[in-house]
């Protein structure tokens, strides 16, 4: 659509969309439709996709190749997203998350969450939540999750939320008991002004320390408590967010056509992804890749085909062309950082920004490849046939 | 997803396997990579199984006078990395070196893949071009026959009931010739919509052999002697085997379905001859 209309304006369509954005002072932005953007800056993705890709040049290479009568597209997407689902009465299942939090005697942490990983890699970013805050090391973090014997109820891992809202109602246990912790040093150590930070209390005073082992385990012992409070070092918080995260990003796909075949070679694939603050960039570039090559089946390979029984004859994997790994190219993952001001931690998620930035970019990177034979619009999926027959028939097919 | 019950029999040699098979009611099964999931989908549902892949002796690539002989249960691993291959039928390790992906090619077996005989599969491309020979045996005696006696229909063969494949026969190159396989894979299973194995020799600076093998395109594999007579003679230019490679599927039924129109596959093949012709070319000496 926006291509579409760049195209009628004859404007660039990177140009368009940077004409187009909300602004970045106009977060939080109401939009007509009663939802709440959280914060954004829809053109620094755009901009630092553009440098990344070298816009320019490929614009440059494109009009050379243009004139020795190769097919050569530059196509882009800039999205924004809905995600870490969300308030409860928006969310049917209920929108919540829980955590509980125990610090053993030994001083070794214990999580359990209801936000169940299955492949997003939660064990690592919750652990390395719960090592960061109480000052321990990851290797003292133990997840729990999945076994309902053991975890209490939650929600789960969709919509990008396991760490915007099960990572949030973790963060919140955990200064349950940082602050718990601190009622304990204090009595420990026998001052009223101490600081628990790094794994340890320190009396301000006279800077004596007692470890979170200690603390822990006096706290299980119970010899004496401080006023008001109980014995043990375990908390659990439900969080229900305030409103739902907005990522957002720009993908730019340089790709070439082959005119004799139809076949579709992606010569770069530049993804710029904002999902607020990010506490494992390996884990997030992850999520990046895997979203991308989804995105790429849909674009390029997946569809359901029925014969005229209605018979399903792409129902088994011999037939229904999922992505794999040597059809993949080389993903230029990068981001800009926009925190999210519904949580503490400022993440916003990003489990399906890949896919959403990634077909609408492949799709405009073909169509711009055979504007020269006069396209202007392709359904999904991009099948060297269908590009093949587009071609022969001068776009008119 | 789960095969009908079978009796299953593993026999420690070849005339054991044999004897098995010997009233022709038994299927035999080797690398299990085309079998086994045809039994899971319930296409195929044989009451017996003979697997032979435990039997010694039928797994080599050596050379016989002035031919190289390939036992049945070669893998296609085996055929890809063949030092020997390599240096005397360079077309069949570049071939195997193309069929399905590394867990296929670890476990699939010459002599199971031509056997099983899918239009769609690799070696036979290679096979017309090298106009290679398959040797059968049974409890009553071996025989060989010629790769365009071999292949009958799809998934039919020349081997009758109560025959096996033993070896695959293929000529020790002459030096100087140079052959391509060139492959349009089907995205989801890997098979060829359009497989073209190629095989040149020049003399005197005109092409003085030219052959063609086609796989993917047709019900079963065949060879495309029009283009070769075509091009044989002429000098081997890029217009020449332009010309050569339009008629490869002059004459044939050729497929459509889901993955490629006959309009398209027809296209691809005439494209896919040309690029293979041409690499083919390139390594005459």
């Amino acid at each position: 659509m926006m291509d579409l209309l760049a195209a009628e304006l004859k404007m660039d369509p990177a140009e368009l969309r940077l004409k187009n954005f909300v602004g970045e002072g106009e977060f939080p932005y109401q939009t007509a439709t009663g939802l709440s953007y959280d914060s954004g800056n829809y053109a620094a993705p755009l901009k630092k996709a553009l440098e990344l890709v070298d816009y320019a040049a490929v614009r440059a290479e494109q009009t050379k190749a243009r004139k020795a009568g190769r097919l050569l597209g530059i196509g882009m997407s800039t999205y924004g997203e809905i995600c870490a689902f969300g308030p409860s009465p928006a969310t049917p299942a209920g929108g919540w998350e829980s955590a509980t939090v125990k610090i053993e005697p030994s001083g070794k942490v214990t999580v359990m969450t209801g936000a169940s990983p299955h492949g997003q890699g939660e064990e690592t970013t919750f652990a390395q939540l719960a090592a960061d805050e109480l000052g321990v090391g990851l290797d003292d973090v133990i997840v729990l999750h999945g076994d309902t014997a053991i975890v209490q109820y939650g929600i789960g891992t969709f919509g990008s939320r396991g760490t915007a809202i099960g990572g949030t109602a973790l963060y919140f246990a955990l200064q349950d008991l940082k602050a718990k912790a601190k009622k304990f040093g204090a009595l420990l150590l026998e001052s009223d002004d101490v600081t628990f930070a790094g794994g340890v209390c320190t009396d301000n005073k006279t800077g004596k320390t007692v470890t979170l082992a200690q603390i822990a385990g006096a706290s299980y012992r119970a010899m004496k408590l401080p006023p008001q409070t109980e014995p043990g070092m375990v908390s659990t918080h439900f969080w229900e967010p305030p409103n739902f995260t907005f990522p957002f990003g720009a993908h730019i796909v340089v790709t070439e056509v082959d005119r004799d075949t139809g076949q579709v070679a992606i010569k770069r694939y530049v993804a710029v992804d904002d999902c607020g603050n990010i506490i494992n960039p390996m884990l997030v570039d992850g999520q990046v890749h895997g979203g991308v090559v989804q995105g790429l089946g849909q674009a390029l390979w997946e569809q359901a085909v029925y014969d005229e029984n209605g018979q399903l004859i792409t129902g088994e994997l011999m037939d229904y062309a999922v992505p794999k790994a040597g059809m993949i190219p080389w993903i230029e993952s990068s981001h800009t950082v926009t925190p999210s001001p519904v949580n503490p931690m400022g993440v916003k998620g990003v489990g399906e920004a890949g896919t959403i930035g990634c077909s609408p970019a492949v799709v405009n990177s073909v169509v711009d490849a055979l504007s020269p034979v006069g396209v202007r619009h392709i359904d999904m999926p991009l099948t060297p046939e269908k590009l093949w027959r587009l071609i022969e028939a001068g776009g008119q097919a | 997803m789960i095969p009908q019950n079978f009796e299953y029999s593993a026999p420690a040699n070849l005339q054991e396997a044999l004897g098995l098979i010997a009233d022709g009611s038994c299927k035999v099964l080797a690398g299990g990579m085309s079998l086994i999931p045809l039994m899971k989908l319930r296409l195929a549902a044989p009451e017996h199984v003979v697997d032979i892949s435990r039997i010694p002796g039928m797994s080599y690539i050596r050379k016989e006078e002035g031919a190289i002989h390939i036992g049945a249960l070669t893998t296609h691993y085996e055929v890809e990395t063949s030092p020997l291959l390599a240096a005397e039928c360079p077309l069949l390790a570049e071939t195997a070196a193309c069929i399905g992906d590394v867990q296929v090619r670890n476990m699939g077996t010459i002599g199971g893949s031509i056997a099983h005989a899918d239009p769609a599969a690799d070696y036979p491309a290679a096979l017309f071009a090298l106009e290679a020979k398959v040797r059968l045996a049974s409890a009553t005696g071996d025989r060989t026959v010629p790769m365009d006696e071999f292949l009958v229909d799809t998934m039919t063969t020349a081997v009758e009931p109560g025959e096996l494949v033993l070896e695959v026969i293929v000529p020790a190159e002459a030096s100087g010739t140079g052959s391509a396989y060139k492959k349009l894979a089907q995205p989801a299973s890997g098979f060829a919509l359009v497989g073209i194995a190629a095989r040149l020799m020049k003399a005197g600076g005109k092409v003085s052999m030219a052959r063609l093998g086609v796989t993917g395109v047709a019900s079963m594999a065949y060879r495309a002697a029009n283009v070769e007579k075509l091009l044989e003679g002429t000098a081997g230019t890029a217009e020449d085997i332009r010309k050569a490679a339009a008629v490869v599927t002059e004459g044939v039924d050729v497929n459509g379905d889901l993955h490629a129109s006959a309009e398209y596959r027809a296209h691809m093949a005439r494209i896919y001859a040309a690029q293979a012709l041409t690499s083919a070319m390139a390594r005459t000496s």
